[in-house]
């Protein structure tokens, strides 16, 4: 695999998240071992879900590693990803401004709740940081928590503070990899609606990958089923 | 995988060639330096005619045949003996609390430089050492010392107890390591379940259903014990006889004599002493085979216990045994650090006194900061190298080549006496004359595999969506090594820290040689008072030995709390 050098994209820093954008996938090829997986020609404007459904082993997370810039060895792929119109194909993860979120919260564990968003957080004052990570907190519920350990919050807790770490950290895009499967069902409606809703507020394109019905139908969204 | 190309991402790109060359340059060019004067090419000394008269000298040698054979037999029966001890204790205590009570009382042993193990072992079987004074006069009736030759007895009697002692902690902490990884051991319990409710005894339940699968995964850890122990130099100076000695001891003479022709008769020794460390090897492998061969059909033969109650009552007693031979040991260097006027059939002394504590600190001075800092540079250097290393696998999305993990490997599978000569030879051609460089290289040898072996599957283990969520929250690959990977492998770092530092801190020989003699630490001290006057100056050094690997690993084992406990308020 070429170990390529590209510069950031975006050469002042972040972008206003208040523009709408939009993820172009163009004439994606996915293969394992030459064997073609998937292919995916689809662009998502900004507050648009696009969900895809499939079993195991229909290159779901493979399709997320791409996206993200992490494909692992034996894979190849040929198409191009644009992101607000500049390509990203060849940019290494942590330039692409495109957000993850995991079934799981993987909060960092040796840092705490306002660590954890902070890490996330473009530089800044300091008295600024902290004051929009606070804000960010008592909006979802969870007020004076930020020397919390993660390890000490609920499930649905960390699952909101994975969510802040996402958002704070001002991407681009979205990418949701089965991320409300392991929250119970009450959680798992608010947490979604939560998530959708952001989303939306922020115009961010998003691309969902899950087992669940229920989770395509609240996303409102394009629905692509891999064989 | 799309790399960023930056400083950080090409150094770890960089960095398993140059662990590599750090540990193969040394070892072949280290036994290229033996070699060459083996076979009679010797600059130094004018010799550059190639032939055999270096093995003719060696075979000369009176003696040389008992060195042989004294390093044959040590090595294979104390090797033997502490694969058997390890089977009983697991077998007998396979399902019961023990198991883990005998691993904490046993773990501690493993830390114990091989010195002062067998300077603590000395004590307890010297003719006027713990074990003497216990039985006297009550039970044997002396009145004054023995005239035994313990510890330096001719059949190596001492060595083979020295070397079983080190030897059975590391074979048992390694079979409870595989049993602690939850797919095997969890089947295998409950495999030996399985048995026990079809009606077999414990005992034979453990050596017909688990011990057939533990096995192959205590093959390596075992040849590893097997190659050290008919190659190592401490034990065998410490609790071995005089004339002759082992082979490596012998080997270890030839080469620091004064007499530089010497040199060749030491080359050609190494390169014997190698092919007896291959011999036994082979001989293990051999017999494994001719074992498995003739007990297949017994797995399967349907009886379901042999004199279990029996072998269960000796396992306690052997076990006992063992622990109070290592407690009063321990117990025996402790009173003689602190012993005034003793006499001889009296368990304890008259007169307690601090003063060997006093002096041993004053000239402790000097070795001790050169055992702290030459540990200090070579387990940073290893612990940063391994680190990266490991990164670089990640970066990459596999694992090393096959052929650089066994080179990690290569220094604890080759004797040492084998190459380090060679190595001094190689750092004298290349005209370093810095001692102290020299020696942290040489201790680099020893320290990186170990804790690359520590920290390896701790680093392969953490998940990899920590490092994506970073790398998508912008994080640049070295700010995820430095603030989210290290961070979160802290306790497994420290505790490699700690071994390196054991490791370290316990090098004899390569100490000695790559120092040429100039530089001095607490275990070279050590070593040298072993046989010296003072049986009281030298508990004194060789609890020092002890102390130091067991301050490390209390320091790994309790910064992370401190730290943790310091970070949260809520």
């Amino acid at each position: 695999m070429p170990l390529k050098s590209t510069n950031s994209p975006y050469n002042n820093g972040h972008l206003s998240t208040s523009s709408p954008g939009s993820l172009q996938i163009q004439q994606l090829v996915l293969s394992r071992q030459g064997t073609p997986l998937l292919s995916l020609d689809e662009t998502i404007k900004g507050g648009e879900v696009l969900t895809i459904m499939g079993p195991s082993g229909s290159g779901k997370s493979t399709l997320l590693n791409w996206l993200a810039g992490m494909l692992p060895l034996g894979f190849t792929a040929t198409g191009q990803l644009y992101l607000n119109t500049i390509k990203i194909t060849d940019a290494p993860s942590h330039m692409r401004h495109i957000g993850l979120l995991y079934q799981d919260p993987l909060l960092f564990p040796h840092l705490s709740v306002a660590g954890n968003i902070a890490f996330a957080m473009p530089k800044g004052d300091p008295k600024k940081r902290r004051h929009d990570i606070s804000q960010a907190l008592s909006q979802l519920g969870m007020r004076g928590m930020e020397l919390r350990r993660p390890q000490s919050l609920s499930g649905g807790q960390q699952a909101r503070v994975a969510l802040l770490r996402v958002l704070l950290s001002q991407p681009q895009a979205v990418l949701l990899d089965e991320p409300f499967s392991k929250l119970d069902s009450q959680l798992r409606q608010e947490t979604r609606q939560l998530v959708f809703d952001l989303i939306k507020r922020h115009q961010l394109p998003a691309i969902m990958v899950t087992h669940d019905e229920t989770d395509a139908n609240a996303a409102q969204g394009k629905v692509i089923t891999l064989a | 995988m799309i790399l960023a190309n930056s400083l950080f991402t090409r150094l770890v790109r960089l960095s398993p060639n140059i662990m590599m060359t750090i540990i193969a340059v040394p070892i072949l060019g280290g036994l290229l330096g033996v070699m060459l004067p083996a076979m009679g090419w010797l600059p130094a000394l004018e010799t550059s005619e190639f032939g055999w008269h270096g093995f003719k000298q060696l075979f000369d040698t009176p003696g040389i045949m008992s060195m042989v054979m004294l390093s044959f037999t040590t090595s294979l029966i104390s090797t033997l003996l502490a694969f058997m001890l390890t089977v009983l204790i697991l077998a007998s205590y396979f399902s019961s609390p023990w198991l883990t009570r005998i691993q904490r009382l046993l773990g501690p042993i493993l830390v114990i430089p091989h010195a002062a193990a067998a300077i603590a072992i000395s004590f307890l079987i010297a003719p006027s050492g713990m074990l003497s004074r216990l039985m006297s006069p009550w039970l044997s009736g002396w009145n004054s010392p023995p005239d035994w030759l313990y510890p330096h007895d001719a059949m190596g009697l001492s060595i083979i107890i020295g070397l079983t002692i080190k030897e059975l902690p590391f074979l048992l902490l390694m079979a409870l390591g595989v049993l602690a990884q939850p797919g095997i051991g969890n089947s295998l319990r409950a495999q030996h379940r399985v048995a026990l409710s079809l009606g077999y005894s414990p005992m034979t339940a453990f050596a017909k259903v688990v011990f057939p699968r533990l096995y192959p995964y205590l093959r390596l850890p075992i040849l590893a014990v097997l190659a050290y122990s008919s190659a190592c130099v401490e034990i065998p100076l410490i609790l071995g006889p005089n004339t002759p000695p082992t082979l490596a001891v012998a080997i270890m003479q030839w080469f620091n004599d004064v007499d530089l022709s010497l040199r060749i008769k030491a080359s050609a020794g190494a390169l014997l002493q190698i092919l007896i460390t291959l011999a036994l090897l082979a001989i293990w492998w051999l017999s494994e085979r001719l074992v498995k061969r003739f007990s297949v059909n017994a797995l399967t033969n349907g009886k379901r216990e042999y004199a279990d109650p029996l072998w269960q009552r000796m396992t306690q007693l052997l076990t006992l045994l063992l622990l109070c031979v290592i407690g009063l040991s321990l117990f025996g260097m402790l009173v003689w650090s602190v012993a005034g006027f003793w006499r001889f059939p009296a368990a304890l002394p008259q007169q307690w006194v601090s003063m060997h504590w006093q002096s041993a600190l004053v000239q402790m001075h000097t070795p001790l900061m050169n055992t702290l800092l030459i540990g200090a540079c070579s387990t940073f250097l290893a612990v940063v190298l391994t680190l990266l290393v490991l990164e670089a696998e990640q970066q990459r999305g596999k694992k090393l080549a096959s052929l650089s993990s066994v080179i990690i490997y290569l220094p604890l599978l080759i004797p040492s006496i084998t190459f380090l000569f060679g190595l001094v030879w190689l750092q004298e051609q290349m005209h370093s004359r810095n001692a102290f460089i020299n020696v942290v290289l040489a201790h680099l040898l020893f320290v990186l595999p170990y804790v690359f072996l520590s920290l390896a599957s701790s680093y392969r283990r953490l998940d990899p969506r920590y490092s994506t969520v970073a790398a998508s929250l912008g994080a640049t690959p070295a700010k995820i090594f430095c603030q989210i990977k290290l961070p979160m492998l802290l306790a497994p770092i420290l505790i490699a820290i700690a071994l390196g530092l054991a490791i370290s801190f316990s090098q004899y020989l390569p100490t000695l040689l790559a120092s040429g003699g100039r530089i001095n630490t607490i275990t070279t001290e050590a070593v040298a008072l072993a046989n010296g006057a003072s049986r009281r100056i030298s508990a004194v050094y060789a609890l020092m030995q002890m102390f130091l690997p067991a301050m490390a690993f209390l320091l790994a084992w309790f910064i992370p709390n401190i730290i943790f406990r310091r970070r949260y308020r809520g």
